[in-house]
């Protein structure tokens, strides 16, 4: 079947079986691979990206949910030269190791501070719940949403 | 070293990782993101059984689904000269004979050992019909008996002919008369029996591999996550005969963490690389969380009993220990090394015990593969020394940490030579417990004991004073004592004609930020800017050899490389200078990127050195051009990183949740590159060792079934269950590696599982209890079942 | 994974024992039995297949019957095979009694799974099973007392008439028989 969203800004069409994953939509059909699969039980938060404005995991929704929808990804929220604040806080608070939960984090992050209010240490901890990270043990990753949200 | 360059990126600096600009916008290159032109689909069969007999794989049905191109067997796999995949530590028992080694054939052809061995792999052009594929092949399995627990795996069926009592070996170290003697004289004993919880490793990105194959040129390329590319290379051509080693390049991109357990050599990446000649197409393979926990090899899994001799003052006088270490079904790439040199020699600790004494069965059963995970070997030591001495401090109604300190080893002892094997280079160990007491606010301790009493809460502390040995060698006595490979690292820095600097080195970052801290090291050395040094590593095709990253060795072994083919490079351009400045090498000196002309105010920079040694215009005669230098770096012993770290923990009496409510670590890792990548280190290495004191348990049924065998199921440490934690470090420069590094890797998880069990039996007032202390252990202990 | 459970059938046990030798009852009563093969007087093949999330598969299952005390009780052992989803091996007792105008039915069933189907679906296992054999007993009943359950379910139950299979008769045993496949195949179903 053919679905139609806006991935990143971008107006996309692609032709997928009813049962396609959302997760394979990005990284198969339109090569964004930054979106990633740690799991195959909805655990891990690797594949999470925003789905018309909230933090989703990829992989439990199914391409034809999708369509019509805005999906944005890590791709699709700054450059190396233009950093969201929140890729920009991972990185001088050292937020991120192998780099693979990396993506889904900064996702569910940005959703946290976005759509949350009096975010403290325990409001941020609780809010990644969904996302697992095996290298940093989250200290890090705390530090830098909590910047993040502090400065406004 | 420039104020500027030290201020910024040198050495000591907290420089931001450059390799982030990539992961942070989703344009890393992890294995499953590479594709091929043409590329096909592996997926493989697993056993559903434990133990059985494979009377016959029929591939028709799944042959005959439109897209599948191909089954591969075990049987096939023989056939073509493919062979076992090797252990690669041949250690020997105390009798001095080899260990007894079950073959390991990587595709198994006639009989399955564990739930979830491949014995098929089913390629297809799309992953779905790969998928139906391996769904639609039909293996006769006859079951057999399985041996699943591992304190009576000795007294079971045997798994394998030849093998008495699925031992592997009886490995043991250190004086046992001498032993028995202390004890026979100790003024008291303490005794403990524990367990180390099997784990499962769990890296977020799943292991995948992509194999290539150019008929017309013979070239195979393995795309792979893989810890140590080379030493993947040199067992899929040496041992298993996939093909030549110069045939074959083997690359590890973007590898999404390891832990361990991506340094083996494992069955999926060989059929992948095997099977992509057959078919013809490249393959592509990626694991599925739940194959991650079948099938990448498990870690730690032992039995102790430890006992402890003491003289009136608490003077530890005698240890004896004896392990019983689970192997797993077979004798995975180091699986044979870990419970014993890597555990055995772990056994002194931070202290003067004189007679030390450790058995050690290592043992197969039918479950997946043990080998290195985090710490490996190590963290079993320390746990077994840290709470025992815990235990002998409250029987004694001594304060732990004076306990401890009255049994350090002192500076002044150093070099210190243990009773099992090993000889301490350096360290002060009560600095980094005083710097921990305080940190912790150890006097404080009872009032905030108090404080949670009121909530009907239990707190408890507890303490792990560590000690590692890291950055494994020297090769030599490795090899004597059973290693199968150098343990060496090798390093090449190219001086590029426009001055800036490509650094190859065998080592492997997959999370480690070698790209950042050894472009920080070189950069230092030679005094080029920072940003024109980049790193290259993972792939045999570019860099010459290598053993890549494990057991915290990068920095100690392959930096020192680094720092060994720079001198090189600053002893060629000495001549190269020299010629320019018309004096002779002796008269020039090299400081921070400037040869200068002693007593004189004529100077030449690397840069322009290095432009000369490719426009060798006026030009020393009898030198090469070319500014390229590679230099192997052989430790001549062990690094030993060490350090206290400190727990506190609260108790809900009424459910059993134990909350880590405080953590502390100060550790001594030596100099320091970058600390912000040392203390993440840290920080990581906590939360696994936290998951393995309080969440995780890789636990199998009576039938060798995996119950953990989901995220579901296996409790991995969340964002939620864990503290900030508090990290420091003290340091004693490690003596015999120009860098003074030590490595830092493995200590989190090395130091603080002991703690945190001794703050939950603290906290309960009990003896032991077994790892992990879940809910409803804590529960059951807390009413005293 | 063990289990046990007692259902009332609002009918007398002639009834129930008499709609159980139905294979016509039975096919309406197990979702995708695609075949029943008696082998010899104790041995039976059974075939299911089953599609489980994006798993298909056909589950096979071989059973043994043993310890016959007809009517009052039998013992079935045996193993169902899911290729790829794993397999479930185990045994099931089960028994009639009258209790009163109705038909009490026992069971005990011990089994354990393997492959997948133990690894990711083990803490599923025994509610699903109990939930399949919830459903079969329910269609059951209602086949047998339509008054038990809503006209609509029986309809519906009507209309899928055509769908069934035939069976070839199993006789006197099939009660026995379709409680362990039930059972036994629920816990394959569960994942």
């Amino acid at each position: 079947m053919k679905i139609t969203l806006q991935v990143n800004g971008e107006p996309r069409e692609v032709d997928v079986a009813e049962n396609t994953l959302l997760v394979d939509v990005l990284r198969v059909n339109l090569g964004l691979t930054g979106t990633h699969v740690g799991c195959d039980t909805s655990q891990c938060g690797a594949c999470t990206v925003h789905l018309d404005g909230r933090a989703v995991k990829a992989c439990t929704v199914l391409a034809p949910q999708a369509d019509g929808a805005n999906v944005l990804t890590i791709e699709g929220i700054g450059t190396p030269d233009e950093l969201h604040p929140m890729q920009a806080a991972f990185r001088e608070c050292h937020a991120l190791q192998c780099g693979f939960c990396t993506p889904g984090m900064i996702m569910q992050a940005i959703d946290l501070v976005e759509n949350g209010d009096q975010l403290d240490n325990a409001a941020i901890r609780e809010g990644l719940e969904g996302n697992l990270c095996r290298c940093t043990g989250y200290h890090n990753i705390v530090r830098a949403i909590q910047s993040v949200a502090d400065a406004g | 070293m420039s104020e500027a360059i030290a201020e910024d990126t040198g050495i000591g600096a907290p420089v931001r990782r450059r390799e982030d600009a990539r992961f942070i916008t989703g344009t890393g290159r992890y294995t499953d993101d590479l594709n091929q032109p043409g590329q096909v689909y592996g997926v493989f069969c697993r056993s559903p059984h434990a133990r059985a007999k494979i009377n016959g794989v029929d591939a028709e049905e799944a042959l005959g689904i439109p897209g599948v191109l191909g089954v591969y067997t075990g049987t096939e796999m023989v056939a073509d000269g493919i062979g076992d995949l090797p252990c690669g530590w041949l250690v020997k028992d105390k009798a001095g004979n080899d260990m007894r080694s079950a073959p390991h054939p990587p595709l198994a052809a006639t009989q399955v050992n564990y739930v979830g061995e491949p014995y098929a792999l089913v390629v297809a052009d799309s992953l779905q019909a790969a998928r139906q594929g391996a769904e639609s092949v039909n293996a006769e399995f006859e079951e057999l008996h399985a041996v699943v627990e591992l304190g009576s795996a000795t007294v079971s069926e045997q798994i394998y002919e030849g093998i008495d009592h699925n031992l592997a070996y009886e490995w043991a170290l250190g004086e046992e008369d001498a032993t028995r003697m202390a004890f026979a004289r100790a003024a008291h004993v303490t005794t403990l029996e524990l367990t180390n919880n099997r784990l499962i490793p769990n890296a977020m990105e799943p292991r995948a591999c992509l194999g290539v194959h150019d008929a017309a040129t013979g070239d195979y390329t393995l795309y792979t996550t893989s810890q140590n590319p080379h030493l993947e290379r040199l067992v899929l051509s040496a041992f298993v005969q996939v093909a030549p080693e110069h045939k074959l390049r083997v690359v590890a991109p973007d590898v999404g963490g390891g832990f361990g357990s991506k340094i083996f050599i494992y069955a999926e990446e060989t059929a992948v690389i095997w099977a992509a000649a057959k078919v013809g197409r490249p393959i592509k393979w990626v694991a599925d969380r739940s194959e991650s926990f079948l099938a990448d090899a498990h870690g730690r899994d032992h039995i102790t009993r430890a006992e402890l001799a003491l003289d009136e003052q608490g003077r530890f006088t005698g240890l004896r220990v004896k392990t019983t270490a689970n192997l797993g079904a077979y004798l995975s790439t180091f699986g044979s090394s870990v419970p014993t040199y890597l555990y055995g020699t772990l056994l002194a600790g931070q202290y003067k015990t004189p007679n030390i004494y450790v058995e050690v069965q290592g043992v197969y059963t039918n479950t997946a593969p043990v080998d290195a995970y985090r710490g490996a070997g190590r963290p079993e030591a320390t746990y077994v020394v840290e709470r025992i001495v815990e235990q002998a401090a409250r029987e004694l109604g001594k304060d732990p940490a004076d306990l401890r300190r009255m049994n350090m080893i002192q500076p002044e002892d150093f070099p210190y030579e243990t009773p099992v094997a090993l000889t301490y280079d350096t360290g002060n160990y009560e600095a980094s417990l005083d710097k921990a007491l305080e940190l912790i606010d150890y006097a404080g301790f009872e009032g905030r004991r108090a404080a949670a009493a009121e909530q009907n809460k239990r707190r408890g502390i507890g303490f792990a004073c560590y000690i590692e040995a890291c950055g494994l060698a020297p090769s030599k006595l490795a090899i004597e004592l059973g290693a199968g490979v150098g343990l060496y690292e090798s390093g090449e820095i190219r001086m590029n004609p426009t001055g800036n600097v490509s650094v190859f080195t065998g080592s492997h970052s997959h999370g480690q930020g070698h790209e950042t801290t050894f472009a920080q090291v070189v950069s230092d050395k030679l005094g080029v800017p920072y940003d024109d040094v980049d790193i290259v590593h993972g792939d045999t095709g570019r860099m010459e050899f290598g053993l890549g990253t494990y057991g915290s060795r990068s920095l100690a072994v392959g930096g020192s490389a680094l720092i060994a083919a720079a001198e090189k490079i600053i002893e060629k351009g000495k001549k190269i200078a020299a010629h320019m400045m018309q004096t002779t090498p002796e008269q020039v000196d090299f400081d921070d990127g400037t040869f200068s002309l002693q007593d004189s105010n004529q100077s030449v920079t690397i840069q322009e050195v290095a432009f000369a040694a490719y426009v060798p215009a006026d030009y020393p005669e009898d030198l090469e051009p070319g500014l390229t230098e590679k230099a192997f770096y052989d430790p001549n012993n062990f690094t030993y990183p060490a350090g206290t770290h400190i727990a506190e923990v609260e108790v809900d009496i009424e459910t059993g949740v134990v909350e880590l409510v405080n953590f502390v670590a100060v550790d001594d890792f030596g100099h320091i590159i970058n600390p912000l990548i040392v203390h993440g280190q840290v920080h990581g290495g906590v939360a696994q060792g936290a998951g393995q004191a309080l969440m995780e348990h890789g636990i199998y049924d009576e039938y060798g079934q995996l119950q953990t065998g989901s995220m579901m199921d296996y409790c991995l440490p969340r964002a939620d269950d864990l503290p900030d934690f508090q990290v420091d470090t003290t340091v004693t420069p490690c003596t015999h590696n120009p860098l003074g590094v030590k490595g830092c890797g493995e200590a989190g998880a090395i130091g603080s599982p002991a703690a945190i069990m001794n703050a939950v039996t603290h906290a309960l007032g009990t003896k032991d209890i077994a790892m992990p202390a879940t809910p409803e252990k804590v529960w059951r202990a807390v009413r005293g079942e | 994974m063990e289990q046990s459970g007692e259902y009332r059938i609002a009918a007398s046990r002639e009834a129930v024992w008499e709609a159980l030798n139905d294979p016509q009852v039975l096919g309406e009563c197990i979702e995708g039995c695609q075949n029943i093969e008696k082998v010899d007087e104790q041995h039976f093949n059974v075939a299911v297949k089953a599609k489980i999330g994006p798993v298909s598969a056909t589950f096979n299952a071989e059973l043994e019957l043993s310890d016959l005390n007809p009517p009052a009780s039998y013992v079935i052992n045996g193993n169902a095979k899911g290729g790829a989803a794993g397999f479930a091996k185990g045994g099931a007792e089960v028994e009639l009694a009258e209790d009163g105008d109705a038909t009490l039915l026992r069971y005990a069933v011990k089994a354990n799974v393997g492959g997948k189907l133990a690894q990711v679906g083990s803490r599923l296992v025994d509610g699903a099973a109990r939930k399949m054999a919830d459903d079969f007993f329910a269609a059951f009943s209602t086949r047998l007392d339509p008054g038990a359950a809503s006209t609509g379910e029986s309809e519906s139950e009507e209309e899928n008439k055509d769908e069934v299979p035939r069976y070839e008769s199993s006789g006197s045993r099939s009660i026995w028989l379709i409680a362990f496949v039930v059972l036994i195949l629920a816990v394959l179903f569960a994942i």
